[in-house]
């Protein structure tokens, strides 16, 4: 087959991040799994009610907590297709967190029921793809819990630093 | 009387009286090593039906796709097992409409894999036959082969677990032996090789098996629950959310979402790794996602007519998360 990885090559500028971080999984062809020393990138994608102001309460609170994070607001974590964390890896990031309501609390009730199932198999389907489990989360932060979402940030931000970057994969 | 007959038979039935519009069973390919779907229209020509162990196609797929066309149509269709849970899944959903089928459910003793078959041989297979549990094979430059019938079935039919359709209007013929479901769980020995690989190797292996993958769509296309045709999201442009470049990260993120979207509703049939052209193990990769499912619900998917596909629904007491 003509049409290997290597074709590949200079495809994947993570488009979606600040900073311009072009080398980022630039070159899928070197898959050496070493990059440096760039920081990680990771992307959240929070619920409007929730977990979004969740983060806000953190930063009101002046809670010190990694800039790692970009996050994606949405209006509920049912609005949270799994291709949204597929699509982010495939972009290069290095891990992936998503949080919402608590289940009993969804502004619209039963959003995020549905999605935990959804999430359950995204992880599912995440550590089948061979990404490492730290890479990826699913929680659930309320508007309130300010220090909880500053706890939920750091451990999953020290958790993907120890393994680095992502370089070379294809997803 | 055979289980062709049964077909025969049926489907004479359904056409003389106007039951059906056409009838979807299979008849014979090129030669007399293949199988290809029919579509009969009059009861005179019912004795194209065949019923034998090529007859690998899903037909259900004509359903999604054929369903509003033309508008109204009643459309017959034979079903193996594993084709009916597919069809169970579409009703499911109250994606294809119940009152407009007639669906003939035929007892399935195996289906033989024809790749498997190819791999015997230098040149090309031109008849199969099957007889004893025994296939004889011969291609056309005389050489002949015999197996046993064990040794070429397809992997979906070596560990089906539902050999007899989970609906049918009309059965052809006597069911088959069903294999003890309530007492043994799904064996899922075979996507245990891939399980053992570390999370480096398992990224390594994707991306080299995808790689190849030309991204026809045949698999999307032929598989029956994959439904919104039109408006994939493999395909959509505005947004780009699959790029059009050719690369093993498009390649692998599209397989993913298919895996995705006929989660719960795909019960491993199989379709999609025999309508691939660069035998990508599309098989066994949608097993591994029913293994999680079925270890996340105990469900199989496509099995009982009035349930609804898990994803579909919830649990508020779902065990799922911290
Ligand atoms: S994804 Fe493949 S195995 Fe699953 S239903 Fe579709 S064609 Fe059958
Ligand atoms: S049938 Fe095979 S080559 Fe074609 S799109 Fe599907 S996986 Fe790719
Ligand atoms: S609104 Fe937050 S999960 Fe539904």
């Amino acid at each position: 087959m003509a049409d290997t990885t290597t074709t590949e090559a200079g495809g994947a500028a993570f488009e979606a991040a600040p900073g311009g971080n072009a080398a980022a999984g630039a070159n899928v062809a070197a898959a050496t799994g070493d990059s440096g020393d760039r920081p990680v990138k990771i992307i959240g994608i929070v619920c409007n009610w929730c977990s979004y102001a969740g983060a806000d309460t953190a930063g009101v609170g002046r809670f010190r907590q990694p800039a790692n994070v970009r996050l994606v607001r949405v209006p509920c974590t049912g609005r949270i297709d799994p291709l949204f964390a597929l699509k982010a890896f495939e972009k290069g990031a290095d891990g992936v967190l998503i949080s919402g309501c608590h289940p009993g609390d969804c502004h619209y009730s039963e959003g995020n029921y549905y999605a935990r199932r959804k999430f359950e198999l995204l992880e599912r389907l995440i550590h089948h793809l061979g990404i490492p489990k730290e890479r990826f989360k699913w929680t659930w932060v309320s508007a309130s819990e300010g220090q909880r979402w500053q706890k939920v940030v750091t451990d999953f931000v020290a958790g993907v630093e120890k393994l680095g970057p992502r370089e070379g994969r294809a997803l | 009387m055979s289980r062709q007959d049964h077909i025969r038979e049926f489907a004479a039935k359904a056409l003389t009286e106007g039951r059906v519009d056409y009838f979807i069973g299979w008849k014979q390919g090129h030669n007399a090593s293949e199988v290809v779907p029919a579509f009969v229209k009059e009861a005179a020509a019912v004795d194209q039906l065949v019923w034998n162990e090529l007859c690998h196609h899903n037909l259900v797929t004509f359903l999604k796709r054929n369903m509003p066309d033309p508008a109204g149509a009643k459309i017959g269709v034979c079903v193996k097992g594993c084709d009916s849970r597919t069809l169970v899944a579409l009703l499911q959903e109250e994606l294809i409409d119940r009152d407009r089928l007639y669906v003939v459910g035929v007892p399935c003793d195996g289906i033989i894999d024809r790749r498997r078959l190819e791999k015997e041989f230098a040149d090309e297979i031109v008849a199969v036959s099957c007889s004893d549990g025994r296939v004889s094979v011969a291609t056309r430059k005389g050489n002949e082969k015999e197996f046993a019938k064990e040794e070429v079935l397809l992997d979906a039919c070596t560990r089906c677990r539902y050999p007899n359709a989970v609906y049918a209007d009309d059965v052809a013929g006597p069911p088959v032996p069903e294999p003890d479901r309530d007492g043994a769980k799904p064996d899922w020995s075979d996507v245990a090789g891939y399980e053992s690989l570390s999370d480096d190797e398992k990224q390594a292996t994707l991306e080299k098996v995808y790689s190849a993958c030309v991204r026809c769509f045949a698999c999307i296309h032929v598989c029956p629950v994959c439904v919104c045709w039109d408006k994939c999201v493999n395909r959509s442009r505005q947004p780009e959310l699959v790029e059009q470049k050719v690369g093993t990260k498009q390649k692998l993120l599209f397989q993913m979402i298919h895996m995705f979207h006929v989660a719960g509703r795909c019960p491993s049939c199989g379709a999609c790794d025999r309508a691939c052209p660069v035998e990508i193990p599309l098989y066994l990769l949608h097993r591994k996602m029913n293994k999680e499912i079925y270890d996340m619900f105990g469900f199989e998917p496509g099995t009982k007519l009035d349930e609804k596909p898990v994803f579909q629904l919830f649990d508020v007491n779902d065990r799922f998360g911290d």
